[in-house]
């Protein structure tokens, strides 16, 4: 595995890259990669446009807390700043606005369920 | 017998080269990219034909690695007094046409100068920072200027507001500078402000970062909360500049510029009611309170991207000019962490130096619990908010809304804190905890015995609520001046401001208390 760093317009992305035809000595065999090949993480810090979770669609908790609903279904064409999720925490709903424009494309979190600060609970495409 | 036009010809001709800064060419690029030259933010800055600059002619006593022969241009800073809404203000400017802006010493020296005249004189010093960072060739003697410039920024602070924009590069050392004054605005494009820039930390660490990542307006503002206001250019920095210079005194011994109106108003506000949600776990937008309680909705928010589960900003209430701190509950449910008891406690010790009475609007349910929070001393830091309240001695109005739990209620001004007045609206729960958690510790033993231990629970939950989800509780032991309608707050809040105005409170003397920090 080898850890890179790339730039795409001005946002750095820390990437996990495994090599899979390089050092192997045939005896035995480099186990397949188990996950996909490159780990896409969020920028490190909000650069230029500072707003929202900066990982392209992931709807990102801001804090620790209980989910409570969520508020769109699979599939669903949701326009940026829509109410998509609600969180409860600290005897208060947190609502969870979509970063922006498009289709609900995964759906992680069950209503009821623990999430932690940074937990991705949804994903927009 | 009157002048020899010589001599006048020669003074003009000494200034129109001084005027040329780093030359036509330089100045000419500069415009290309759309920035003004030192010269003209001063001009944009103040009332026109207002300038009374010092050291036109000062030059560098240099003869180091080339310099004897080269002259900078009022060595690269401009200095001086202008007026702004008819107050006069100190400001320079760094011209990064002439040798980069860089910093020699009669450059500071400069700079230094018109601090000392600033404190004297009990005026601002706005200062705008455009510089390459030291002037290499002038050595050690470069980097006592910064010295010197930091060590009167801390003589000045308290004393007279210090407002910094940055509209360049502004690196190393030099970053000090900015960072101990009142206010820091940075233009959103073209300013930077690091210690360490991209190459030296790959360097010294091996990462691998961006300009943007560690020096931009947007990373200070969101992330390090290094800086007050983004600016979208320079324009915009001076309009953020004379805005906030609106609000303050020119000095600590004078008050704010009130404006107060020629009578109270105690008109009612019926949509104060409608922004309160009926559901108490629904969050009431702190945003909508503050537009409705100060005039003509003119909030003046400081910070605005950093921390945003706290408020802070000036405004004027009936004419006073009054700091706002209030709990955002739309932001982490309007909890207080690290960050925001920092800026929180910050802005409320700012209000303090400056006479500004504060006005506290309370919706907290608690301190920000985590592993995060507890290991990155939350105690040391919420201990900020405590210490800056009860060591402030400006009137301290508290309004509590909503939640105010345990030690971030008495963290958000409370009585026994020093507020001089607490109203509390109807929907106000003072209390210790939450009920589910109280009644947990309170009747442990009632609730495991219990036949239907849910139920039993649930019972109890509900009478804990009754008692302390209400004002009444708290106003029967006269922690609260008075139970309010929404409706009635702004002019119950401009009355409680203009009672308690004259407010004199002595305190034992000493140096300083000792802030936690």
């Amino acid at each position: 595995m080898k850890k890179l760093r790339v730039t795409v317009e001005g946002k750095a992305y820390e990437v996990l890259v495994e090599i899979l035809d390089e050092g192997t000595q045939t005896a035995a065999p480099m186990p397949v990669a188990q996950t996909s090949v490159a780990t896409v993480v969020a920028p490190v810090s909000a650069p230029t446009t500072a707003k929202g979770p900066a990982g392209a669609g992931d709807v990102i908790s801001p804090l620790a807390g209980k989910l409570v609903s969520i508020d769109i279904k699979l599939g669903d064409v949701v326009t940026e700043g829509a109410q998509v999720a609600t969180i409860e925490a600290m005897k208060m709903n947190t609502y969870i606005y979509a970063p922006k424009a498009g289709k609900v494309t995964a759906i992680n979190i069950t209503p009821g369920d623990g999430v932690e600060e940074g937990t991705v609970i949804l994903k927009i495409g | 017998m009157a002048i020899s036009p010589d001599l006048l010809k020669q003074l003009e001709e000494k200034r129109k080269a001084i005027y040329e800064a780093g030359g036509k060419d330089k100045l000419a690029e500069r415009k290309k990219k759309g920035l003004m030259s030192a010269r003209e933010r001063l001009e944009a800055l103040f009332q026109p034909g207002t300038f009374m600059e010092f050291g036109l002619h000062a030059q560098h006593q240099c003869h180091e690695f080339g310099l004897a022969d080269k002259t900078f241009p009022a060595d690269g800073v401009i200095t001086g007094i202008g007026y702004i809404d008819g107050r006069p203000v100190a400001a320079y400017s760094q011209d990064f046409t002439v040798g980069g802006g860089s910093l020699g010493s009669m450059h500071a020296q400069k700079i230094c100068n018109l601090q000392d005249y600033a404190m004297k004189s009990g005026m601002p010093l706005i200062g705008i920072n455009d510089s390459g960072g030291a002037r290499i060739q002038e050595g050690d003697a470069a980097l006592s200027g910064y010295g010197q410039i930091f060590f009167r920024n801390v003589l000045l602070s308290g004393v007279v507001p210090q407002i910094s924009i940055l509209a360049g590069p502004c690196a190393g050392g030099a970053a000090y500078s900015p960072a101990l004054t009142d206010f820091i605005i940075m233009t959103k494009t073209n300013a930077q402000m690091f210690i360490c820039g991209p190459e030296v930390i790959k360097a010294a660490t091996g990462q691998t970062v961006t300009m943007d990542e560690i020096g931009s307006a947007a990373a200070h503002a969101t992330i390090s909360g290094n800086i007050h206001f983004v600016a979208e250019n320079e324009t915009h920095a001076f309009d953020i500049a004379k805005k906030l210079h609106s609000f303050l005194p020119s000095n600590n011994v004078m008050d704010p510029p009130h404006h107060p109106t020629p009578t109270v108003s105690m008109e009612l506000d019926p949509v104060m009611n409608d922004i309160v949600p009926d559901d108490p776990k629904a969050p009431l937008d702190v945003q909508k309170v503050i537009a409705r309680l100060v005039d003509n909705g003119d909030f003046l928010e400081v910070q605005r991207d950093f921390a945003k589960n706290i408020v802070v900003g000036l405004c004027r209430i009936q004419g006073i000019v009054t700091g706002i701190i209030a709990n955002q509950p739309t932001v982490k449910a309007g909890t207080l962490d690290i960050d925001s008891s920092d800026k929180g406690a910050r802005f409320i010790r700012f209000c303090n130096i400056f006479n500004i009475p504060i006005v506290t609007l309370v919706d907290v349910p608690g301190f920000m619990p985590g592993i995060a929070q507890e290991r990155g001393g939350i105690i040391r830091h919420g201990a900020k908010m405590l210490f800056a309240y009860a060591a402030a001695t400006v009137p301290k109005i508290t309004v509590i809304m909503r939640k105010a739990y345990g030690g971030a209620y008495l963290a958000m001004c409370s009585s026994d804190l020093g507020a001089d007045l607490v109203f509390a609206w109807p929907t106000a729960e003072i209390a210790v905890m939450g009920a589910d958690g109280a009644v947990k510790i309170l009747f442990k033993r009632e609730i495991a015995s219990a036949t239907d231990p849910k139920k039993k629970e649930k019972e109890l939950s509900a009478e804990y609520r009754d008692k302390f989800a209400a004002p009444y509780e708290a106003a029967s032991k006269a922690l609260i001046t008075d139970v309010i309608e929404p409706s009635q707050t702004r002019g119950i809040v401009a009355m409680a401001l203009r009672n308690t105005l004259a407010k004199r409170e002595t305190r034992p003397p000493k140096k300083h208390g000792n802030i936690p920090l």
